[in-house]
């Protein structure tokens, strides 16, 4: 054989292959230049030779051409077995002969070689029997196509581990005296229960015992552990010949805490009782292997029924998403990118999807139910419950998932689900895998698209299925009955999957293109609905929608071809009712989720223009505040998108509502103006401007906000100050009406309660009429009101002028005096006894409970009133920023400014989150637990953590408390703590 | 239904029983019972019984009024104490949301969720309780004032004694209701006596006790006696106790071993008791719950009021008891703050995560303290940097109110209950006009 054969048959390094094969001489020699290409690993295999030679050169000459390819393919693929044929050279000689066994012949083969040891030489005899069988599995299918060979592969690693269970207990069980006593069955779990081990990993067994007859149970016990134990400890333990593998009972009930062995009743009991919904799920793949087969089957047929029916336990769909992301969060972060098994589209991954659907459908259809994986795979498909070509992919890009874990595994023996590193490493991986023009490259790539595939047949697998049960998507499709499409909808979280498939069949039926696309939407938007808190909301309104723009091609279009557009639709629906309610009277706006950018708020001065232009485009001045208000709830769609969708922030979305506030306040007065200057004989007789209050003039309003202002007017220039006061009421009054009147969008409620006088004096007043009553005053807490006063709309140089002559009063020379900082506080404490409104709980509510709104409030507005006047930095009327300033000017700790911060910013972000889930404004915690998800959820929160809200909540508020206490009522904390109790 | 269920109610059948409890605990560790119909027992089973939470001590609403109470059938006992036929019989519930998940509010909840904290660092919590109580004549004194049913002192044997009957009456019916016990003697009080419970994870220990106060006080009545689990019922005689040991276990093996260490005392051991001492103050009004638990803890003697630690030192809080040799799974710590009057969920909820956060917090152990700390002078305890626990419940809650550890431990829910209405019996207290003020004041003044 010459270099260039070497290089072509796939050796890397021909010169030090060319020497091993001058060793090797006429041994061997002639058949390689056809053998060494079917080798993963060519120089290896020249390596290995050279070894085998060197220890018994007598064992080439009797194999046949097949048993040659065999012992040259395992040595390319082994280092690990490689080492073991040198050390026992004769097994080579089987080689040839060797076929793949059942679990009973595994046992006659392991008995024949182990015989009727005990002790340590017993233990020696198992090992060296058990990898004699191994290395005839591996160069069996070494020595073919890996994928083809994987099923039985798999089946025989399993058996042979169970034929080892089984003779490890011929030896413990000789090895006690009193084993007789106690019937113990090993019952295999996980893949060696379901026959499809790999070539090492952990062999999960739960152990089960029955007395033997007359024995008391307590002792039968007591001897079935001592066996169970000792089975455990002749598989594990490390003798002269290495170990086997390390035998796991951890899934037994109880976990490591649980003892070791329990009757067939015992176990009953607990999965009665106690079990988890994974627990069921790992039964699923329980098979008795070893031991007491009647006792086996006792236990088997005591086990079955739970499997089949955990998917109707409480919290199944809760459970089983819960265990998906536990298995999601445990992948080491560093290992993520290289996991086979547990990565997204990883082995796990299809696992995990055809347990579920087992568990889903198998309560109903038992020809479900199997143990393997890909006996699953092809029983879901033939039962209609997967579509044909989907199970067909997943079929394939399991068996090359597990066989590259195969190959990788084989390599060292190693417990590994990691894709290699090394470029030898990943060509011998590679090349084990039958490619072979660059195998290190060819098989990683191949990986990553197996991966990808996963990942797109999983929600294929679980949704398409459903859909093909109301409308045929294609002749390959799955079967399933309505029964089933609505088992499967309630197990991914619909709570009316009768509705459910009704709103389906209205959107996917008849020959339209309409509901052609629809056909084609469905399956990708089905998981997005599923994944968020009220599925059956989301699609709902997804069909009301659809049913009002269903003609429009740019809607369709758009849900097609624009990117994220459907996905941030179909979860805005299922999370928000808000957002749904506003889509379905307005689905027009449904553009806006298609549109690049559109998800940024616009600013104030844009909002105008669209105003004004929206409203003058109507002859009527009422229809054009009707103009103006549908601009403002397209707007208000598009803050609540971009909220939900998480693109901006808190502050963004509060900015935003405060332009869009100011904005309409501002059109809506142009309008009214113009709509009583129609109606006089005279000019519009005075300017007007509309100061915003309250969350308004901070630049902090919520989707709920009233807009709180104070209006001020102006005589213009010669004008009758009697008519400017009447055509400034006339004003104000038409804007009050048309804002807060029921209508297809949000009403604005326009509050002007802040007033001088409050709800007793006049709705507006002139300049002049501020200026003397302002001058008449002398309570300094009157200024709390005006501390957040900002002109938000109307004659913007009148708005300034006010602000000119409220900031001495608000920001007053030298703080306000004592007298009316205890004036302050006393009112506070007054508000806290009376406010609270009938039934509230002063815990939970947002703005006057405990640690809420208003005492953050308070406590930032009496700093102002002290200490605005030395530091010009907090002249502000936000909230969450006065309070930084306050820390930076040493007013206030920095920890309790965050602590006043954090739960001014919970109750603010909780009172946002119930509008958008529930449609409408909310005071407090949610008393409800569905409620409690659906505004977690929307906070962004993950499905099914509401109950964490309100401790969440509590714990912010009363931690706010305490530095409300401290910081505005001036409370001395006393800790009680009397250090001198004994007095002496 | 499960099996469990089925034999429950084919039990109620066959035996005869007319009523089943169905007990759990309020916030206060006061046993609460829901009397059910057998009939009605299948649906509690299915959907479990409403009642409104407001009702109950510290059970108002987080979340709906509405509770449900769900029967635990494997919890099912048939009463002993109440004749032969018709029977009456029992099970301990959970209090649940309306959907299902548990409340915040069931003290039971409390320490799971405490001890599953504990298990994600793998760590199993058992203890070992040492229940004191006093037993009385069923008549009061002429002042009011109880009368103790016998006057002998510690371990002696009380020939045909009211309490030798009751010891042997109380534990043949605790054992019949499956609960353990270790261990039982008359204590140094006249009719005082105690009662160890079997060593066990925390939360079945909690639930024992719960159906040991019930037993013993069962008994009493029975035989036309009286117990009581008042932590300090006679002035001038020792207080009850509920001396408590324990161990945290990693696995199988105690995590408190170390071999060769001081005491065989692991790390964990040592961290553990740094945390339990230093949380000691903030954690009282939860251990020692009422304004008479105080007057227990300042009667001296062996009443441990004040936070040290020491080897065998009667004194301490917390007793290292002796080594045996080759019992390491033994190995333990007690803590002798604890009363019987305590609500026992709550209080090994926070003994735990005051020993978690001296473990995740590496708290180092104080120096041991070897002299009889009652003999010293609050002085000389304040150089030696030993604090005394609050002198009053008043005290205790102020220490209470500043603590995360508790609100944390408890929920923002448990936690504010038991503040308000600690506070509320304090008030309620201080109003009092007590036999010592006429005594001093009356005549004088």
């Amino acid at each position: 054989m010459s270099r260039t054969d070497l290089i072509k048959a796939g050796a890397t390094d021909s010169a030090r292959a060319a020497a091993l094969l001058d060793e090797l001489g006429d041994w061997a020699a002639p058949d390689l230049l056809e053998l060494l290409p079917q080798s993963a690993d060519p120089d290896q295999s020249l390596l290995g030779l050279v070894r085998l030679k060197e220890a018994d050169d007598a064992v080439w000459r009797p194999l046949d051409g097949a048993g040659r390819l065999r012992l040259v393919t395992v040595l390319g693929a082994s280092s690990a077995l490689t080492d073991h044929l040198v050390r026992r050279p004769e097994q080579v000689a089987d080689l040839a002969e060797a076929a793949l066994g059942d679990r009973a012949a595994y046992v006659d083969l392991l008995r024949a070689d182990v015989g009727e040891r005990t002790g340590t030489e017993a233990r020696d005899a198992l090992r060296v029997a058990y990898r004699r069988r191994l290395v005839q599995i591996a160069a069996i299918d070494t020595s073919g196509s890996a994928t083809d060979l994987l099923p039985r592969v798999a089946e025989a690693l399993a058996d042979l581990a169970s034929a080892t269970l089984q003779v490890a207990l011929d030896i413990a069980t000789r090895e006690q005296d009193d084993a007789a006593d106690a019937r113990l069955s090993i019952i295999a779990m996980g893949k060696c229960g379901a026959r499809e081990l790999n070539y090492l990993s952990d062999v999960d067994v739960i152990f089960a015992a029955e007395p033997a007859d007359g024995v008391d149970e307590a002792h039968a016990l007591e001897v079935a552990t001592r066996l169970a134990t000792e089975v455990m400890r002749i598989c594990s333990e490390h003798t002269g010949e290495g170990t086997l593998w390390q035998v796991d009972a951890a899934l037994r009930p109880e976990g490591n805490q649980g003892p070791l062995v329990r009757t067939v009743r015992s176990h009953q009991q607990y999965y009665e009782r106690w079990a988890k919904t994974w627990e069921f799920q790992a039964l699923l793949k329980a098979r008795p292997v070893a031991g007491d087969a009647e006792v086996g089957q006792a236990y088997l047929e005591a086990m079955q029924p739970f499997v089949w029916q955990a998917s109707s336990r409480d919290n199944f769909v809760e459970d089983v998403q819960a265990m998906r992301r536990r298995v999601e969060d445990h992948v080491p972060r560093g290992e993520a990118a290289r996991q086979i098994k547990l990565g997204a589209g990883g082995l796990r991954d299809v696992e995990f999807s055809m347990q579920l659907l087992q568990l889903v459908h198998g309560r109903t259809d038992d020809r479900l139910r199997l143990r393997s994986t890909l006996a699953a795979i092809d029983a879901l498909s033939r039962r209609g419950y997967i579509g044909r070509t989907d199970a067909a992919a997943l079929d394939e890009a399991y068996r090359f998932l597990r066989a590259l874990e195969h190959r990788i595994q084989l390599s060292k023996l190693r417990r590994t689900h990691l894709m290699p590193t090394s470029e030898a490493e990943l060509r011998r991986v590679g090349r084990g895998l039958g490619f072979r023009e660059t195998p290190e490259e060819a098989v990683v790539t191949r990986w990553k698209e197996t991966a990808r595939e996963v990942r797109r047949l999983h929600e294929r697998i679980f949704y398409r299925p459903l859909l093909s049960a109301v409308a045929k998507l294609s002749d390959d499709d799955a079967r399933l009955t309505l029964e089933g499409a609505q088992d499967r909808l309630a197990a991914l979280g619909f709570r009316d999957p009768k509705g459910a498939m009704r709103h389906l069949e209205a959107l996917m039926s008849g020959v339209s293109r309409r509901a052609a696309i629809q056909r084609t939407l469905l399956p990708v938007m089905l998981p997005w609905f599923a994944s968020e808190v009220d599925p059956d909301q989301g699609l709902l309104a997804f069909r009301r929608i659809s049913d009002e723009l269903g003609g429009s091609h740019w809607y369709l279009k758009m849900l097609r071809d624009e990117g994220s557009a459907a996905e941030t639709l179909a979860r805005a629906l299922a999370k928000s009712r808000y957002v749904a309610d506003l889509l379905e009277r307005a689905p027009s706006a449904v553009a806006l989720v298609g549109e690049a950018g559109s998800l940024t708020p616009i600013d104030r001065e844009a909002i105008i223009t669209a105003m004004r232009a929206a409203a003058a485009r109507q002859d009527d001045d009422e229809q054009a505040i009707v103009g103006l208000r549908s601009t403002r709830r397209t707007e208000l769609i598009r803050i609540a998108l971009a909220d939900l969708s998480g693109t901006i922030g808190l502050d963004e979305v509060e900015i935003a509502l405060t332009d869009l506030t100011a904005a309409t306040l501002h059109v809506a007065l142009e309008v009214a103006i113009r709509s009583v200057e129609a109606g006089l004989d005279r000019p519009f007789a005075t300017d007007i401007a509309i100061i915003g209050m309250g969350r308004l003039g901070g630049r902090e309003v919520g989707y709920a906000s009233d807009a709180d202002v104070m209006f001020v007017h102006r005589p213009r220039d010669g004008a009758d100050v009697a008519d400017a006061q009447a055509d400034a009421e006339a004003a104000i009054a038409f804007l009050r009406k048309h804002l807060s009147s029921s209508g297809p969008d949000p009403v604005l409620g326009v509050d002007a309660d802040l007033r001088p006088e409050g709800k007793a004096g006049p709705i507006v007043r002139t300049f002049d009429s501020y200026a003397a009553y302002y001058e008449r005053w002398s309570e300094g807490w009157e200024a709390q009101a005006l501390l957040r006063a900002t002109p938000v709309a109307g004659d913007a140089q009148l708005g300034a002028d006010f602000i000119e002559l409220i900031n001495p009063l608000r920001w007053p020379e030298g703080g306000i005096p004592e007298q009316a900082v205890r004036q302050i506080r006393t009112l506070k404490a007054r508000m806290e006894a009376e406010r609270i409104p009938r039934g509230g709980d002063k815990r939970t509510h947002f703005k006057l409970g405990i640690g809420g709104l208003a005492d953050v409030e308070w406590t930032v507005q009496l700093t102002q009133l002290q200490h605005a006047h030395a530091v010009p930095e907090l002249r502000r009327t936000g909230t969450a920023t006065t309070l930084q300033v306050m820390a930076d000017h040493g007013l206030i700790s920095q920890e309790d400014a965050d602590q006043l911060r954090d739960s001014w910013t919970l109750a603010t972000r909780l009172r946002n989150a119930s509008v958008l889930w529930r449609g409408r404004p909310v005071d407090a915690l949610p008393s409800d637990l569905h409620d409690a998800n659906g505004i977690a959820r929307v906070l962004g929160s993950p499905v099914g953590t509401g109950h964490q809200l309100s401790e969440r909540y509590l714990r912010a508020a009363r931690k706010a408390r305490k530095v409300v206490d401290r910081v505005f009522y001036g409370v001395v904390a006393d800790n009680g703590w009397d250090r001198n109790p004994t007095r002496r | 239904m499960d099996r469990q269920q089925e034999f429950v109610l084919r039990t109620i059948e066959e035996r005869d029983i007319r009523f089943v409890r169905v007990w759990f605990t309020d916030v206060l560790g006061t046993l609460k019972s829901v009397a059910v119909a057998p009939a009605e027992l299948e649906g509690a089973f299915a959907e479990g019984i409403g009642f409104d939470g407001s009702s109950i001590e510290g059970l108002a609403r987080v979340y709906e009024s509405d509770m449900l109470v769900r029967p635990d059938a494997s919890t099912f006992q048939v009463l002993p104490w109440r004749g032969e036929r018709p029977g009456t019989a029992r099970m301990f519930a959970d209090i649940r949301l309306p959907d299902g998940t548990p409340s915040n509010a069931d003290p039971r909840n409390v320490l799971q969720r405490a001890l599953s904290r504990a298990a994600e660092q793998g760590l199993t919590f058992y203890t070992h309780p040492e229940i004191e109580f006093y037993l009385f004549e069923e008549q009061l004194g002429p002042n009011g004032q109880p009368i103790p049913v016998d006057n002998a002192g510690f371990f002696d044997h009380v020939p045909r004694g009211a309490a030798h009957d009751f010891r042997r009456a109380a534990i043949s019916m605790l054992e019949t209701m499956g609960i353990s016990v270790e261990f039982s003697h008359h204590e140094s009080g006249p009719g005082q006596n105690e009662i160890d419970l079997r060593y066990a994870d925390a939360l079945s220990t909690a639930d024992n006790i719960m159906t040991f106060r019930t037993v013993v006080k069962e008994v009493a009545l029975e035989r036309g006696i009286f117990a009581s689990f008042m932590p300090k019922p006679l002035a001038l005689q020792p207080g009850s106790g509920m001396h408590t040991h324990v161990s945290l276990f990693d696995g199988d093996t105690n995590a408190f071993f170390e071999a060769g260490a001081p005491y065989q005392l692991s790390r964990t051991a040592r961290r553990f008791i740094a945390g339990v001492l230093k949380h000691a103050p903030e954690m009282s009004a939860v251990t020692n719950q009422w304004v008479n638990s105080y007057k227990r803890l300042w009667g001296g003697a062996e009443a441990p009021a004040h936070v040290c630690w020491g080897h065998n030192n009667r004194s301490a809080m917390v007793r290292i008891p002796m080594y045996k040799p080759m019992k390491r799974q033994a190995t333990r710590v007690e803590i002798r703050s604890l009363d019987p009057a305590c609500n026992p969920y709550l209080a090994y909820a926070v003994i735990l995560a005051a020993g978690m956060k001296g473990i995740e917090g590496e708290y180092d152990l104080p120096p041991e303290a070897e002299d009889d700390v009652w003999g010293l002078t609050d002085r000389e305890r304040r150089a030696m940097g030993i604090d005394p626990l609050p002198a009053s419940l008043d005290h205790a809650i102020h220490l209470m109110e500043e603590s995360e550890l508790m609100a944390e431990t408890l929920g923002e829910h448990v936690f504010e209950f038991f503040l308000r209405n600690k506070k509320a019996e304090w008030a309620a207290y201080r109003e009092q006009v007590t036999p010592f003020e006429l005594e001093q004041y009356l005549d004088r003044l």
